[in-house]
């Protein structure tokens, strides 16, 4: 059920005959999906090439800089960005100390990103990736599809990690990218780093398919070494009667329980990647169940953990997480407060994030009056298999549960996982009533943002 | 430029050795580093000679470092300057020296990193005069079509090339916002994941 004009040249610059018969086999698969959209790798030959050296590069450097000590390649980095980028120019000269360079947020990036975008990079092959998230300033990124292809290298680095070296190459499927929604941006492309390995992004609403049984025989046909997707999708492939099972799953853009992990790591037999990755700057950190944090994952991507007044707070220390650095030449970022939470630890495996939270942090009252942090929630509610929840109170103290329709069975183990912070009585459990991602932690009570 | 002033190169020599306090960062409003310019400029008004209301000083106090920064920072370097022993016995208005440290300060920082009127040779001289020829002085031992001419060689040239750059920069931003909004910008380009 493909549909539209294909439009090899533009979106496969570089496709190989073995490539353009597995974008023939994904799309006209007697079971494949509405693939609504068109898009492709759009890489050239040289770029193909540079690709590799990048990962040859950063797949196994170890990250050697420490928090305080600015390691040579982010004084480079400073020099060309005070240079070339308009934003940083207005500033005037580079301050000698780090610390001493004035942070920016979102709000920066979604004011003028062409502020951002350094005078070197040619505009022709410029892309977009826009994000919207939870809350927040809608965004528009700079990218490159050099940009794009960079993040393999990342998540390589992940699953080696995880003892998995990719193999899947020519005339195998090497990804399929899985969404639930109501809509979803969907196609078909091929990896030429990965011999035109193929690639599907899809949704599995069953509006986008002939029929619900056809996303298994899909995904079974395809029998992908990797697939990638959000906790929300996963509890849903969760549901698929699958034979052909991946080597691995790759989670981003939602926080992972440690008990939604197990579950999905026992369903499908394979290690299951939580990966802390931002559309500004790619694939951060993955989690690392023995080192019981987010080990980085970018040699060159620099990580302050800062208080309120752009300090950085005192080692172990939860602040928000601020990055400098990072492979998108086309939006090179210095000092970016992302809005998530985390502390900084070292690990014998490397530097690692703790206890990482999207979005602000909120107090809740318990029932002795004392404030306990979301982390505490997050804590509290761990071992369940929980794609998704909603935490809030109200103004009058009580609390609600949020759970979606597809885990209602767990409610009273969600509400007795809290019992030992707020009175039960008071604890109601309410439904998501949209597929879509929620804010995780609310309040109305006073004193709840600090 | 009807009056003379200082030797040029007594200014010009006084911005290169400039003390490493003067070149540190000015503080912004959320923040408790740096040097506060407000006191500064008020340090250097009364060592002029003068006393300005607080009230007026409000200006250097940095609020935003996107917009405040370079000009704070060039405003402390001509605090430096005018902190000299020729302009202490000039003994000028506070309103003339005022004007050097709001207006024209602002003119020089919107375009050229303040820094360089320290580091800079020719940065240097153009600070030095165009000071000098804001408060009508021109440097001793030139004539007034002399000045005239030097100044105009030296900041003409720098601000036609400073607009010019200008015009570029925004003809590049508009390049790139609507690089972006493209419909083939819109369909992107393949990551393993999507946040």
């Amino acid at each position: 059920m493909s549909s539209g004009a294909p439009q090899e040249i533009s979106n496969y610059p570089t496709l190989s005959g073995h490539g353009k018969a597995m974008l023939d086999f994904m799309a006209e698969h007697p079971s494949a999906p509405t693939f609504r959209n068109q898009s492709g790798n759009r890489l050239l030959d040289h770029e193909v090439a540079e690709l590799r050296e990048f990962e040859q590069k950063h797949i196994h450097q170890p990250i050697t800089w420490t928090p305080g000590l600015i390691p040579d390649w982010l004084r480079q980095f400073i020099a060309h960005v005070f240079t070339h980028v308009p934003y940083y120019r207005a500033l005037g000269s580079a301050p000698q100390q780090f610390t001493d360079i004035p942070t920016i947020s979102r709000a920066d990036l979604a004011a003028d990103i062409a502020a951002f975008v350094p005078d070197t990079v040619p505009l022709e092959r410029l892309i977009n990736f826009r994000t919207t998230g939870t809350t927040g300033h809608p965004m528009l990124i700079a990218s490159h599809p050099v940009v794009a292809a960079r993040y393999l290298t990342f998540h390589k680095r992940a699953l080696l990690l995880n003892g998995i070296r990719l193999r899947h190459g020519r005339g195998q499927v090497g990804v399929v990218l899985v969404g639930f929604q109501q809509r979803c941006f969907t196609y078909t492309s091929v990896t030429p780093t990965m011999d035109d390995s193929g690639l599907a992004k899809i949704n599995l609403h069953v509006d986008d398919w002939r029929e619900p049984e056809d996303r298994a025989r899909y995904l079974d046909a395809l029998a992908p070494e990797v697939m990638t997707g959000d906790p929300l999708s996963f509890a849903e492939l969760a549901k698929l009667e699958l034979t052909n099972l991946p080597r691995a799953l790759i989670s981003v853009s939602m926080a992972m329980s440690a008990g939604m992990r197990q579950m999905l790591e026992t369903r499908f037999r394979c290690p299951v990647l939580d990966i802390y990755s931002l559309n500004e700057v790619g694939p951060v950190a993955v989690y690392d169940a023995a080192v019981g944090g987010h080990l980085l994952l970018q040699p060159e991507l620099y990580v302050e953990v800062l208080d309120s007044n752009d300090q950085p707070v005192e080692a172990g220390q939860r602040g928000e997480i601020c990055l400098s650095g990072g492979f998108n030449f086309c939006m090179p970022l210095l000092r970016y407060r992302t809005g998530d939470f985390a502390a900084m630890a070292s690990s014998v495996k490397g530097p690692m994030l703790l206890d990482l939270a999207g979005r602000s942090p909120v107090r809740f009252q318990t029932r002795t009056g004392a404030w306990v942090n979301n982390i505490d929630i997050t804590h509290a509610l761990q071992a369940l298999p929980l794609p998704q929840y909603g935490f809030h109170q109200r103004a009058d103290g009580s609390c609600v549960i949020r759970l979606a329709a597809s885990v209602m069975y767990l409610a009273e183990d969600a509400r007795q996982a809290l019992a030992g912070l707020f009175d039960i009585r008071q604890l109601t459990v309410e439904t998501i009533m949209t597929d879509n991602k929620i804010l995780q932690y609310t309040s109305d009570l006073e004193g709840a943002y600090s | 430029m009807d009056n003379i002033g200082p030797i040029l190169e007594t200014l010009t020599h006084r911005l290169a050795n400039i003390p490493p306090d003067f070149l540190d960062e000015p503080r912004m409003a959320k923040s408790n580093k740096g040097v506060g310019v407000a006191a500064l400029v008020n340090d250097v008004l009364r060592m002029l000679g003068n006393a300005t209301p607080l009230d007026n000083l409000e200006r250097f106090d940095g609020m935003d470092a996107g917009k405040d920064r370079n000009r704070l920072a060039l405003t402390m370097i001509t605090a430096w300057l005018l902190a000299d022993e020729w302009f202490i016995r000039a003994a000028l208005p506070a309103a003339q020296f005022m004007t050097i440290l709001e207006q024209t300060v602002a003119e020089l920082a919107a375009a050229t990193a303040a820094h360089k009127f320290t580091s800079d040779p020719d940065r240097r001289e153009e600070l030095a005069r165009v000071v000098l020829a804001r408060l009508n002085y021109r440097p001793e031992g030139e004539s007034l079509a002399q000045a005239t001419d030097r100044l105009s060689s030296i900041s003409g040239m720098e601000r036609r090339r400073l607009v010019e750059a200008s015009r570029a920069a925004e003809q590049r931003a508009r390049a790139i916002r609507e690089a972006l909004a493209k419909k083939a910008a819109e369909e992107s380009a393949d990551k393993w994941t999507r946040e």
